[in-house]
């Protein structure tokens, strides 16, 4: 690791010198470092701005169903929606349905025994024993669930407690005359018992002045013990006229209880057309002033938050009314959407039409094939948002232009901008890691990595990467001997090409570092060269290019890529490269003459030559030069 | 006697021609009298006519270098062809010469196959 650090300045002119090669940067800067310093934050943001989007995109689910808390919203009343995978198995389980002759006669049965139960229909005794026997029939159907039976022993059992109380009422009427018969007897024996007393008053005075008095004395006793007697009677009648009273009362209340809170379940559980059912029968049972809901406060407070109304029997029938209508409308809604191919929207509004009227019948007026087509649409969201979750890049823009074909307001460009931003940034954060990591910045390397990997897990430039650092560790130990071998050999090709490795296992090296950048300045600069000569030569500009690689020859004339430059190019620079060689020939033999003759004629082929206007003046000096001495001796 | 002066009159008239004609005719031929120099052959090998002498006509082309009491080193284009070809003019052969004035010079191929000027006169 320390080797590592220590080869911050070395690996940075390194990158500096491939890139100046490439003429991609003329020269190092610090500034991609210094830039990526802020990449982790920008990545990360756009990592959630990603996942945002995608959340958005390819949740299939309606803005007013919250798995999260588990609630559907609609008209400000809460259902509790269950769990996501459960709804969305129900869901499916509806799309791959299709309407049966059962479901249409089973709404029919269940329009008749709606209107049956109408205010304005029969409302005769008779009539409701009919409609009561009929909900027998619903219960066939597999689509009630057995709820019609539930409202029938709601029924059944409210007419028993009334014929109950018929008979209680009986009793406490017979009570009530024995009441009468022992308070009459109770008053008698009173006003005997007075009048016996009075009687003894009036004979004691009279006794005394006859002393005759024990007959009356008897009769007197006799009668104190049957009042007792009968109060006692009279008492234990009214104790029993007050037990049935108060059961009575328990009983009726009781059968209204249960059917209030069966009315009050059936609405919870979006059974609106067993609710509405259930209030027909309550109110035909039950009398106008019985209308309040004494129970289900707390579920219908929590069905309808923040509501200070006093909840009645009506305003639950106005609730199932309300839904069933705007399942009707949803209905409409959806197959409206669904014929103007705006597929996505039909599928969110199904949606929540489907969770409302999941037990209404009115969900048949979508067909089979357009139930086919949502639920491929379905799917392929939820594919694709798993897919965006996982952060899989190169399969969400596949599965989009899939999602795409399906619902063709689907904003599949969206998608693949954020797609291609998302990849660029973890890119960025991969090449900012690479750059911490030629730093010996290590800490900022793998938080630039970490960045990279969160933005885009299966980004190959990670692999890339990892692989290269790797290869540097390993490179490391055996860099010096591949160093001297090259070195000796000359090849500066062969150094330059494994500058990275070389310059990891190097750099601590005070001797042979020197000469290695030496190495790689002079390669780089031939790689310069040779590249801006190909660039003239597609500007057909071949005496030029030849220039340059003149130049680029001096650096080292063994360099592989520059002599096989030159050999492309001398055919096209023939006479110009005959009078240029003549002209070495010629200064090499001393003969500056000849050799500023040659370049003169150079010079004449290609005016702007650079090597020319140099050779000139060089062998002109020469030539004065030798001159001057011949002048002086 | 008249016939006398009349041959002095003619002879005062007719020789000073002559004498310039004679004047200029053994100027020229003493340029004339060398061989022009092998261009082509020249320019392939310098070296093979070191000390030969030569007469060149040529216009100039630049002056590529100049130094006080030693000369110039002029590029010249060779008459007839579109060569140009380095002379050196030494100090004191003429006074001034100017690009594109033509000359006829009197050469001889020095050390390193210079073309050392002579003389010159223009044409």
């Amino acid at each position: 690791m320390s080797k590592l650090c220590a080869s911050i300045s070395l690996s940075l002119l390194l990158a500096a010198v491939s890139l100046n090669a490439q003429g991609a940067a003329p020269s190092y800067s610090p500034q991609p470092a210094q830039a990526s310093v802020q990449m982790p934050t920008n990545g990360i943001f756009e990592s959630n701005s990603f996942l945002e989007m995608a959340n958005r995109v390819f949740d299939p689910s309606s803005d007013s169903m919250d798995f999260e808390n588990g609630s559907f919203e609609w008209k400000g009343k809460n259902f509790n929606l269950t769990e996501q995978r459960a709804f969305r198995s129900r869901f499916e389980r509806f799309l791959l349905a299709s309407p049966t002759e059962d479901e249409t006669l089973y709404a029919q049965l269940m329009d008749d025994i709606l209107e049956r139960l109408s205010v304005s229909n029969d409302n005769s005794d008779d009539a409701i024993l009919d409609t009561w026997e009929l909900l027998f029939r619903a219960t066939r159907f597999d689509l009630d669930g057995g709820n019609s039976t539930i409202v029938a022993n709601q029924v059944f059992n409210a007419w028993r407690i009334r014929k109950e109380s018929r008979g209680v009422t009986m009793t406490q009427r017979e009570l009530q005359q024995m009441r009468q018969y022992q308070q009459e007897i109770v008053a008698n024996r009173a006003l005997a018992l007075k009048n016996i007393q009075q009687q003894r008053i009036r004979e004691s005075s009279i006794a005394r002045r006859s002393s005759e008095s024990g007959q009356s004395d008897g009769e007197a006793v006799a009668l104190t013990s049957e009042a007792a007697f009968r109060m006692l009677d009279l008492a234990e009648t009214e104790a029993k006229i007050i037990a049935l009273e108060t059961q009575s009362a328990a009983t009726g209340l009781q059968a209204k209880l249960q059917f209030q809170s069966q009315i009050v379940s059936f609405i919870i559980q979006r059974r609106f057309q067993h609710a509405l059912v259930l209030a027909g029968f309550y109110q035909s049972i039950f009398k106008g002033s019985h209308q309040s809901l004494e129970v289900g406060k707390d579920q219908l407070q929590e069905l309808i938050p923040g509501s200070d109304l006093a909840f009645t029997v009506d305003s639950m029938t106005f609730i199932a009314r309300e839904a069933i209508n705007d399942v009707n409308q949803g209905v409409d809604a959806v197959n409206a959407a669904y014929s103007e191919n705006r597929n996505l929207i039909a599928l969110e509004r199904l949606q929540e039409v489907f969770f409302l009227g999941e037990y209404l019948t009115e969900l048949n007026k979508i067909p089979a094939e357009q139930r086919r087509h949502m639920l491929d649409l379905y799917r392929r969201l939820i594919e694709a948002g798993e897919l965006a979750d996982a952060k899989d890049y190169d399969g969400v823009p596949e599965l989009a232009g899939e999602i795409y074909k399906l619902a063709e307001d689907f904003p599949k460009n969206r998608v693949l901008s954020a797609v291609e931003t998302a990849k660029s940034m973890s890119d960025m954060a991969v090449f900012a890691a690479s750059q911490y990591r030629n730093l010996g910045d290590i800490d900022k390397a793998r938080a630039e990595l970490q960045t990279a990997i969160e933005i885009w897990p299966s980004n190959p430039a990670i692999r890339d990467f990892q692989q290269e650092t790797t290869k540097l560790a390993t490179a490391g130990s055996q860099g010096v001997q591949i160093f001297d071998d090259l070195y000796k050999r000359d090849d500066r090709r062969g150094i330059y090409e494994r500058r990275m490795d070389l310059g990891f296992a190097l750099a601590e090296d005070m001797q042979r570092r020197p000469l290695l950048m030496a190495v790689i300045e002079q390669v780089a600069r031939i790689d310069l060269l040779v590249a801006q000569s190909a660039e003239l030569v597609k500007q057909d500009e071949p005496y030029a290019a030849w220039e340059l690689l003149v130049e680029a020859s001096k650096i080292d004339p063994s360099d592989g890529p520059m002599n096989r430059a030159r050999a492309e190019l001398a055919p096209r620079v023939a006479n110009f490269v005959l009078q240029l060689d003549r002209a070495n020939r010629q200064s090499e033999d001393g003969h500056h003459a000849g050799a500023l003759a040659a370049y003169l004629m150079a010079q004449d082929i290609y005016p702007v030559s650079r090597l020319c206007r140099l050779g000139i003046a060089r062998e002109s000096e020469a030539l004065m030069s030798g001159l001057r001495s011949a002048l002086t001796e | 006697m008249p016939v006398s002066k009349n041959i002095i009159y003619s002879l005062t008239c007719i020789l000073p021609l002559l004498l310039v004609t004679l004047f200029a005719a053994c100027g020229r031929g003493s340029f004339s009298d060398e061989e022009p120099l092998p261009i082509e052959n020249y320019v392939k090998k310098p070296g093979d006519f070191l000390g030969n002498s030569y007469v060149l006509r040529a216009q100039i082309d630049e002056q590529i270098k100049w130094e006080k009491g030693l000369g110039r080193v002029l590029a010249v284009v060779i008459e007839g062809s579109d060569i140009r070809l380095p002379i050196f003019v030494p100090e004191g052969v003429t006074d001034n010469l100017h690009v594109g004035q033509r000359y006829e010079m009197q050469i001889t191929i020095e050390k390193g196959g210079l073309i050392y000027v002579e003389a010159l006169r223009k044409y």
